[in-house]
């Protein structure tokens, strides 16, 4: 393998990240949590919406949830932050059960207007029954000193999900996901249990949203409809996962590190054309590099950490194993 | 409770979702691309309208006639700069690249009009007293006009050597093509029909509601609501649902305040979507 060693290249970010809470500037600490958060949303985008092929536009809806549940906990019952992340994420994955087996009856545009409109019923219901969530006005946390915990939270999250799609990517599961984005019928006529296999993925991919959906709101120290709901976050995550590659290991987060980079470029600087940027940079991603960067470094060349590489790591993580 | 007037209210509002569905559903129909962009291109028009109306003080049937001629032109140009270059892709690009127009539509929006509410105050106000029922005279004009221009393109569609193309466009591509029809041209037209539409109702909408560049949004996801229940690709059943939906949205407010009462109407999009995918009159469509 020539040019860079992506083991060294793993290591180092691991030191930087590591290092960085103790070095950075609270500026830093704050856009790290916020890049964070982002790719755990693009890793969990990228299960449901890369892998088994569904176009997911409900996932803030579950980002919601779990900022409303973990809210909900902190602010009544004074329920320490990682408590009620846990408690949201389990929330997602119990709404999301239910909801999974009912949605993913349906195919292709259909999913993709129902997942929409959930997301916005359930942002109108956060809006309608003020006398729970506050309505318009909000729920107010308690501010966080220090933003270090949950800035080693949400890395440790980020991480796993960049693990277990690293696994994913390397196993049966995920080449059957794979059969279900290609063909769903063929893959149900290989005896593939298509039904069972999407839902799970489904589920897997509303519970890590939920708990940072909790973590956003303390981070914020306050949450309201349009926060929680936000269509750009969705927008966001799913331009992150787009830009990067959809159904690829490093997609997401190569994309997420763009993203956050230019975001923040653009708040800085824009903030009245944000939006557009973005669209514009999903629209310019669909229409000439619907593949994504990591694929177009893979063909290219210049990008040698790619698939095959992983498939090689992962044939000796399985032969230690075994 | 007001029956009457709620029932009324509710079949004038379902009017300008029955345009606007339509012209969505046209161009699912042909195009199999969901435009998430629709809404926005209404909030567009309906803000263009009021430009038009009070910042250039003309009359009110000038922005009848521009506004969907501009609308359809901007249809005529995203075609093929956007839409014709993914036709191959898988439905997710397209899904993306709409998505992600529309909110390029609404940043556009704000950045020209700003983010608040305006209105055309003083076109079409006053009220008209039907059956011991008093209805907005902008209301009415816009439903009726609305239900009018549905259902001549209905006509249109059923009736015309242009409308049997989009049909058998839509029907089959590969055997339209086959037989003689230039289904890229009747694919560009059929969208810039369909964004013509979107902006006929934006102009219909102007007079009779508060409009601000996040009104497409909340349009859209009615409009999304009311093809689903009418059945995707159904012209008639898009026009019915549109006006149960009115009426289902009408009482909704009444009972339970306007915010839960509009969430009525996606929870009879789900229960539809899981209980009869292909909507009320849907003959079923390929996806």
């Amino acid at each position: 393998m020539k040019g860079i060693n992506p083991l060294a290249v793993a290591g180092i970010a691991a030191i930087v990240a590591i290092v960085l809470p103790f070095v950075g500037s609270d500026y830093a600490i704050s856009f790290s949590i916020q890049l964070l958060i982002f790719l755990v949303l693009a890793y969990s985008w990228n299960w449901i919406g890369g892998y088994a092929g569904y176009t997911h536009f409900g996932q803030v809806g579950f980002f919601g949830i779990g900022a409303y549940v973990g809210s909900l906990l902190n602010f009544h019952y004074g329920v320490t932050w990682y408590l009620a992340a846990l408690a949201a994420a389990i929330a997602g994955a119990l709404v999301a059960l239910p909801l999974g087996g009912a949605m993913l009856r349906l195919k292709g545009p259909f999913f993709a207007v129902g997942m929409f409109g959930l997301a916005r019923v359930l942002e109108a219901f956060a809006l309608g029954f003020d006398s729970i969530t506050g309505g318009g006005t909000g729920i107010y946390l308690k501010p966080v000193s220090d933003l270090r915990p949950i800035y080693f939270a949400v890395a440790a999250v980020a991480f796993v999900m960049l693990l277990l799609t690293w696994k994913l990517d390397n196993s049966r599961l995920g080449l059957k996901l794979l059969a279900i984005r290609e063909d769903e019928s063929a893959a149900e006529s290989l005896g593939i249990p298509t039904t069972r296999l999407k839902i799970g993925t489904f589920v897997a991919s509303a519970i890590a949203p939920a708990a940072m959906g909790s973590i956003y709101a303390v981070y914020l120290g306050f949450i309201d409809p349009p926060t929680a709901f936000a269509p750009n976050m969705e927008l966001t995550t799913i331009a992150m996962v787009l830009l990067g590659g959809m159904g690829t290991v490093l997609g997401p987060l190569v994309g997420a590190l763009v993203l956050s980079v230019v975001n923040e470029v653009l708040w800085a600087n824009y903030p009245q054309v944000y939006l557009a940027c973005v669209g514009v940079i999903v629209l310019l991603a669909v229409l000439f590099m619907p593949r994504g960067i990591v694929n177009l470094g893979m063909k290219s060349g210049w990008l040698r950490i790619g698939r095959p590489l992983f498939r090689s790591l992962a044939a000796r993580a399985g032969q230690a194993a075994s | 409770m007001p029956v009457a007037d709620l029932l009324v209210g509710g079949i004038l509002l379902g009017g300008v979702y029955a345009l606007m569905a339509c012209g969505l559903n046209l161009i699912f129909g042909v195009m199999r691309v969901i435009n998430f962009a629709h809404g926005d291109i209404l909030a567009i028009a309906a803000l263009s309208t009021v430009s038009i109306a009070v910042g250039l003080k003309l009359p009110f049937w000038v922005a009848i006639v521009v506004v969907p001629i501009g609308c359809a032109a901007f249809g005529a140009l995203i075609h093929p700069l956007i839409l014709r270059r993914i036709e191959g892709a898988p439905l997710i690009m397209s899904l993306l690249a709409t998505y992600a127009l529309s909110t390029i539509l609404v940043n556009v929006a704000i950045l020209i009009w700003g983010g608040g509410y305006s209105g055309l105050p003083g076109v079409l106000s006053g009220s008209v007293r039907i059956l011991g029922i008093n209805v907005s005279i902008s209301r009415l004009v816009s439903f009726a006009c609305a239900i009018g221009v549905s259902l001549a393109v209905w006509w249109v569609l059923e009736y015309t050597r242009f409308g049997r193309a989009v049909r058998s466009v839509s029907a089959a591509p590969e055997l339209a093509s086959i037989s003689g029809i230039a289904i890229e041209r009747v694919r560009l037209a059929t969208f810039a029909l369909g964004t013509a539409m979107a902006g006929f109702a934006g102009v219909l909408v102007a007079p009779a509601f508060a409009i601000d560049p996040q009104l497409g949004s909340r349009f859209i996801i009615k409009a999304f609501a009311v093809i689903i229940v009418g059945g995707m690709g159904s012209y008639p059943g898009a026009i019915l649902a549109a006006l149960l939906l009115g009426v289902i949205e009408v009482f909704g407010s009444y009972l339970a305040g306007a915010v839960i009462g509009s969430a009525f109407l996606f929870l009879l999009m789900l229960a539809v979507l899981l209980v009869r995918p292909r909507g009320l009159l849907g003959a079923g469509v390929r996806v």
